[in-house]
């Protein structure tokens, strides 16, 4: 009785906590679910909607560190990493698998043991439009009949449209032209026929202008919307955005006539994970379950538009009536669950460079499955041969050692000390908040990060690999050095990048100055406060609004081009042009700060010295070099040297344009650390040793900046 | 300086005319499709929306969470107060640093301006998960003072370096004369380099609120209450893998983008002072 | 008491000695003008007085009280400084009370003493100016004003006039002079400029490369230089001096004789030093040499006159006929023969009197 009470009062202080990526009508099915279990049981439940592509890297992070959820949804496929790092628990014998589809507890039984509670699985199957389409293919020959005449490029009118840059969107394709993920072995196979064949049969699509180029997420529904699309391949989070006038049907994938092989799509099986470490297991489990059965199924049906994987919602009035659910239902019939298997994991960078070059054909059809083993081995490293820490502490403790002789002897030098610094208390007092903050919140973690570039770390484990990871890099091992993926080439184009854009930031930004400092301009001020928007505006917003702006066929800036009379660009085919609109959206966000920088150095030029020079007849030309520049410098100089190492290491501008696209040509040292570490099998140890290569390239380079504006003085 | 000829002021009109056209084609964007129905992004090249609506700003501000709060009130106003005590802490010790590395003689000056500028330039994604686990052991984790001081100290640098460029150029015979006047040095620091560093102090402090508002991947990591995130990070939630809702992620943005342009119309005299000395002399 | 004690006192920037171990005592009420080549120490010498460089040895005294350990504000001094150093963000009346309002002074006083300066300085129509709205001489005035408020024990001027125009200089300097006759407090003022040292000292201070030269009123100095550099610093143009050797009763040098003063007692190498006002552009005289360049002023003039090496300068009358080129002799006028050791380093003798002046 005691113990009851004492377990009561403790749930009700103890709200379980849930993380979630739903939103819109999933999201409300999960609120209303909750609320249920809350009068159920008592318990209070505390829902947080975190975005989805932070969701994995929170989890992974929050639940080993005791700040995490006591339950999770997340889709299947990084089950083997979440086992791993210890951050799900068993629901082995707490599950009762026949209520559920086979397929769902597939997905999450490993080893032996299962994993959470499935909800729901998504998979793509074709939305067709029925004006314009009112017999959907049932094969590839019937689908390929249809497209000529429902496609027009040069009215931007289009038969199919799918992501075909992405994997998970290729892959249905490359499984029913009878290819494979993984050999024998069970290891990522590229080079294979089915690769190849379904290759060349996306790539003839596309050529014959059945299909639009760099096609995103938001493309397919709008071309979807306005009718410019008949057919597009989605899954069932579509549905929910298209417009009210459009009907359409969901119908499974076409088989292909070829091989009679179905389009086989990847099954995604969402679940409610319990966390490895969660304060209240029990009541955990019982959440978890409770969201995957009964009402809570009907609820995410209704509300949600779930497929849902208890078997006993198939049942009920509201999913028979439900198209959309029973075309997906017959959809996934086809799908292959996605595999949990750390080799899955590895697969997908590879893939997606390869399918790239194949539809921006920097590679053919038949040579891209032998370009996507190479990549395969370049972007899953072996690791380097450990080796033992010893020396290195050795040598650390040495040198520290020699720092503090060094110190101690430097300062028995010369005058004494309080009369070489005769401000040391005061300078302590002012320094030392900021010197405190710096010293915990950015050098410690700094220092961590550096060490961390000692190590070689592969799904949770450390192993000593001391100079390995940069024997690696500098050694250029999987790759020649003209190849986008070698450092030298990155390097290369990194400093390419800073240079063109610092020379055009201030370039431009000076010339503005000048322009705006014309004493006779009457609406200084406007133009000021216009030309400054680039700096207020979020960066991470303008750079998707110049990604979309230089789009193959619906991009504003190829728009202009047709309208001049000029061909249209690919923009993101080739590396001088994809490098071109990266220097366009980042000149165009870095010109204000240079422009502002000008105007006050500019402010600070005394007016005789102008006054002077026109007595002595100099042209304006010459005054701007013989007066201005010089003047400026000293004023200009600490803004480039910042300006450089922010350019330097600018992550957004690359990594939302361009990508890295084509083949990852245009990668910057810093995007292709952050690949290493976050989407490449977080390969924490080399992209730690990528920042070290940034850190020692940027500190020579200040050392060098350092020694001009010292000569200066 | 040579006044300029009518013809030759038409031209520089023009050039800025054709400018500020480039410049604002893709803010335009962002309001064109605040301004649109639905979700999709338009595929005309006009930056005007073709319907106009209002839908995607109620249902971003109407937002309610699942206990009922009004969520994007509370996120506004986490955002605010996570932008401002930046400032306000990032500021104060930026000033202080920045005054003694400027006019204090003491061992391992160069060294600091140094250390400073070497904070830049390691990747910052990179020093995320070994910060995570320092801040889950001060107890910071999921606190909004966790965050503002890891943005107060990302911040300091740059504030740091500005503040002694702008200290460094203004005549020290100010601060002597005031100290002969009978100030202590506090009083010196309060009264004379304050007061005269105003434009330089304006502008850090907009890049400091500017740092910390637009932050998002931190605040996205550190933060695990919806009540606490930042307004960048409830935005982020609208563009994901699956289903982007460009719509409603732009009427954000521009409500983001509000604050800043007001500060930045409000600061325009300081700005153009600020990040270089000069203005102080005579 | 002194009103301001210097001992022996050194300061040093890096390796770079600046002030060599200087003694000086200033009376009170004095005007004491510090004079020199820039770099010689005096601005360096003044900012140690007003605290705002600490000694590396010696001592400072101020009214009897050792102060190289008291903060410049408790010092009790004011300083002029030669940027002005107004406050731009505070009005010509902010400026003028802030010392004031630093001290707690009642409303009330603060007002009264400003009033009573700024009309002292007829500054009080510019009360409410920015130093920006200002031109220089009202700065000039405006920074004074800011010292005089606060009635120390002792002014201190860094060169104040050298930012003005000639005549608001000539202006500014009869003001001060005024200025120290009415308040009778001790000043020391560091400037360049020997007219404004001769016109305004009570007591001038000669420095060079870090040390005192010669302390004295500006007619002594003048008149009895203490060594060759004190003696070419003061008067213009600057007095000619000449290599010589003693032979007897004559002194002998590079194409030249004159005979030595009856009271010269030193024998051997020497320098001879003749004033331009005293060295007259003569028919007939002990040197000879070409005209290299005439400057005439009006009522008289001065032409440089190449003699072997030398090129020495020498008056001569508004009616006289000097051209460039033209050979002259030059003569000196009277008793004017000053005689230094080889080095310079100290005068043998001097002139009894002036007779040029």
């Amino acid at each position: 009785m005691n113990a009851l009470l004492i377990a009561l009062t403790f749930s009700a202080a103890q709200p379980l906590k849930v993380w979630h990526g739903y939103r819109g009508g999933e999201e409300s099915a999960l609120i209303e679910a909750a609320q249920r279990f809350t009068q159920e049981t008592g318990t209070p439940v505390e829902l947080l909607p975190v975005p989805y592509q932070t969701l994995a890297s929170k989890l992974t992070s929050a639940i080993p560190h005791d700040a995490g959820p006591d339950v999770f949804i997340f889709a299947h496929e990084r089950l083997r990493q979440f086992q791993r790092l210890g951050i799900v628990d068993r629901s082995t014998g707490r599950l009762e698998p026949r209520t559920y589809l086979p397929q769902s507890i597939d997905a999450l039984t490993l080893d032996g043991e299962t994993y959470g509670y499935p909800l729901a699985f998504k998979c793509v199957a074709l939305y067709v439009n029925k004006k314009r389409v009112p017999k959907p293919p049932a094969t590839t020959d019937e689908l390929e009949a249809l497209l000529p005449a429902l496609s027009n490029p040069k009215e931007r009118r289009f038969g199919l449209a799918y992501e075909s840059g992405e994997p998970y969107y290729h892959a249905p394709i490359l499984l029913g032209f009878g290819g494979a993920l993984f050999d024998a072995q069970g290891r990522t196979t590229m080079n294979t026929p089915g690769m190849a064949k379904s290759l060349a049969w996306v790539l003839k699509l596309q050529e014959r202008g059945f299909m639009p180029q760099e096609v995103s997420g938001a493309l397919v529904l709008s071309l979807f919307n306005e009718g410019r699309a008949a057919m597009v391949v989605s899954g069932p989070w579509l549905a929910a955005d298209i417009h009210k006038d459009i009907d359409y049907q969901v119908v499974p994938l076409p088989t292909v006539s070829e091989t009679g092989l179905p389009l086989k799509p990847f099954l995604g099986v969402e679940a409610a994970f319990v966390s490895g470490r969660a304060e209240q297991p029990d009541i955990a489990h019982r959440f978890a379950k409770f969201l995957s059965l009964g009402a809570a199924t009907q609820l995410r049906v209704e509300k949600g538009q779930q497929i849902p994987a208890e078997l006993a919602a198939y049942e009920t009035e509201a999913v028979k009536s439900n198209p959309l659910i029973a075309a997906f239902r017959a959809a996934a019939a086809n799908a292959m669950p996605m595999p949990t298997t750390l080799e899955m994991a590895r697969w997908w960078e590879p893939m997606k460079l390869t399918v790239r070059g194949v539809v921006q054909r920097t590679v053919t059809p038949e040579a891209a499955g032998a370009m996507g083993d190479r990549l395969y081995r370049a972007l899953n490293r072996q690791s380097p041969p450990p080796t033992s820490p010893t020396p290195w502490l050795i040598t650390l403790g040495v040198v520290l050692l020699g720092l503090f002789a060094y110190a101690f002897v430097d300062s028995r030098r010369g005058l004494p000390w309080r009369q070489r610094y005769p401000d040391t208390w005061r300078a302590v007092v002012y320094m030392a908040p900021a010197a405190i903050g710096i010293a915990v919140l950015v050098l410690i973690p700094f220092t961590v990060g550096i060490s961390l570039s000692l190590f070689h770390y592969d799904a949770g484990t450390y192993t000593f690999v001391g100079w390995g990871n940069f024997i690696d890099i500098l050694g250029s091992h999987d790759y020649s050095i003209t190849e986008p993926l070698s450092f030298y080439f990155t390097l290369g184009v990194t400093i390419l990048w800073t240079a063109l854009n610092v020379a055009l930031h201030v370039g431009i930004g000076l010339a503005l100055a000048i322009l705006l400092k014309e004493p006779l301009l009457k609406l200084r001020g406007v133009y000021r406060v216009l030309l400054i928007i680039p700096w207020a505006v979020p960066n991470y917003i303008t750079a998707l609004m110049w990604k979309g702006m230089f789009h193959r066929q619906f991009g504003a800036i190829n728009g202009i081009l047709e309208l001049l009379g000029i061909e249209p660009v690919s923009w993101f085919t080739r590396f001088s042009t994809a490098f071109a609109a990266n220097l366009a959206t980042n000149t165009w966000l870095g010109f204000p700060f240079m422009m502002v920088v000008s105007l006050g150095a500019l402010q600070s030029i005394p007016k005789d010295l102008y006054e002077a020079a026109e007595v002595d007849g100099a042209s304006r030309w010459t005054q701007f070099r013989r007066i201005t520049l010089p003047m400026l410098k000293p004023a200009l100089l600490p803004s480039i040297i910042l300006g450089t190492v922010w350019t330097f290491n600018m992550f957004n501008v690359i990594y939302l344009v361009s990508g890295g696209e084509p083949g990852g040509s245009t990668n910057i040292l810093v995007t292709e650390a952050f690949r290493w570490a976050f989407e490449r099998n977080e390969q924490y140890g080399f992209a730690a040793a990528y920042a070290v290569l940034i850190f020692v390239v940027l500190f020579i380079w200040s050392a060098f900046t350092k020694r001009l504006t010292t000569e200066k003085a | 300086m040579r006044r300029a000829s009518p013809l030759s002021l038409w031209l520089i009109n023009l050039v800025l005319i054709f400018v500020c056209a480039i410049t604002l084609y893709p803010a335009l964007w962002v309001v064109k499709l605040a301004f649109s129905e639905g979700q999709a992004i338009s595929l005309s090249p006009s930056p005007l929306p073709d319907h106009f609506s209002f839908q995607h700003f109620i249902d971003l501000v109407g937002h309610v969470d699942s206990k009922g709060r009004w969520i994007f009130g509370r996120q506004l106003f986490s955002s605010l107060l996570v932008a401002s005590t930046t400032t306000l802490i990032g500021l104060a010790l930026a000033v202080s640093a920045a005054y003694a590395l400027s006019r204090f003689r003491f061992p391992a000056r160069e060294a600091g301006m140094q250390t400073l500028l070497i904070t830049q330039m390691f990747p910052a994604t990179l020093m995320l998960v070994p910060l995570y686990s320092l801040l889950q052991r001060l107890g910071l984790l999921n606190t909004r003072a966790g965050l503002v001081l890891v943005y107060a100290t990302a911040s300091l640098p740059f504030c740091v370096w500005m503040l002694k460029g702008y200290f460094d150029a203004m005549p020290k015979e100010l601060e002597e004369a005031a100290m002969m006047d009978g100030a202590s040095p506090l009083q010196v620091f309060w009264k004379v380099v304050l007061p005269l560093a105003r434009p330089a102090i304006a502008v850090t402090g907009l890049f400091s609120f500017m740092t910390a508002w637009n932050e998002y991947i931190l605040a996205a990591t550190l933060l695990n209450d919806e009540a606490l995130f930042t307004l960048p990070v409830a935005l982020n939630r609208f563009v994901d893998e699956y289903k982007s809702e460009y719509g409603t992620f732009a009427a954000g943005a521009l409500l983001v983008s509000i604050p800043v342009m007001a500060l930045f119309y409000a600061l325009q005299k300081h700005l153009v002072g600020g990040l270089t000395a000069g203005g102080v002399k005579g | 008491m002194p009103a301001v004690e210097l001992k022996n006192l050194r300061k040093s920037f890096g390796d770079n000695l600046i002030v060599k171990g200087v003694d000086l005592a200033v009376e009170p009420g004095e005007f004491l003008v510090m004079v020199g080549p820039s770099g010689c120490g005096k601005t360096t010498l003044l900012r140690l007085i007003a605290g705002l460089e600490q000694a590396d040895a010696g001592d400072i005294f101020i009214e009897g009280s050792r102060v190289n350990d008291v903060a410049p504000r408790d010092r009790d001094v004011a300083m002029v400084f030669q940027s002005y150093a107004l406050y731009p963000h505070l009005t010509v009346r902010e400026n003028l009370a802030f010392s004031l309002t630093l001290r707690k002074a009642s409303k009330a006083s603060v007002d009264a003493r400003v009033q009573e300066v700024a009309a002292m300085l007829e500054l009080s129509e510019l009360l409410e100016r920015k130093p920006k709205a200002l031109s220089g001489g009202q700065r000039q005035r405006v920074a004074m004003g800011r010292a005089i408020v606060r009635q120390p024990k002792v002014f201190l001027f860094d060169e104040p006039l050298s930012n003005l125009d000639t005549a608001l200089r000539v202006q500014m300097r009869g003001e001060l002079a005024r200025l120290h006759q009415r308040m009778r407090t001790t000043m020391i003022y560091v400037t360049h400029d020997q007219v404004e040292a001769m016109t305004l000292a009570t007591r001038v201070a000669v420095f060079n490369k870090g040390a005192l030269q010669q302390l004295g009123a500006p007619l002594e100095l003048y008149n009895r230089p203490a060594n060759q550099f004190v003696a070419q610093f003061l008067g213009s143009p600057s007095m000619n001096v000449l290599d010589a050797q003693r032979e007897g009763g004559m002194l002998r040098g590079e194409g030249f004789e004159l005979s030595a003063p009856a009271d010269l007692q030193s024998t051997g190498a020497l320098r001879v030093g003749l004033r331009p006002q005293d060295l007259r552009v003569a028919e007939q005289g002990p040197l000879t040499g070409t005209v290299d360049a005439v400057e005439r002023l009006g009522f008289d003039g001065f032409a440089f006159v190449r003699m072997n090496q030398a090129l020495l300068a020498a008056r001569f009358d508004g009616d006289q006929q000097v051209k460039v080129g033209d050979t002259v002799h030059l003569a000196p006028l009277g008793d004017a023969l000053h005689v230094f050791t080889a080095d310079g380093s100290s005068a043998v003798r001097a002139p009894p009197r002036s007779p040029g002046a």
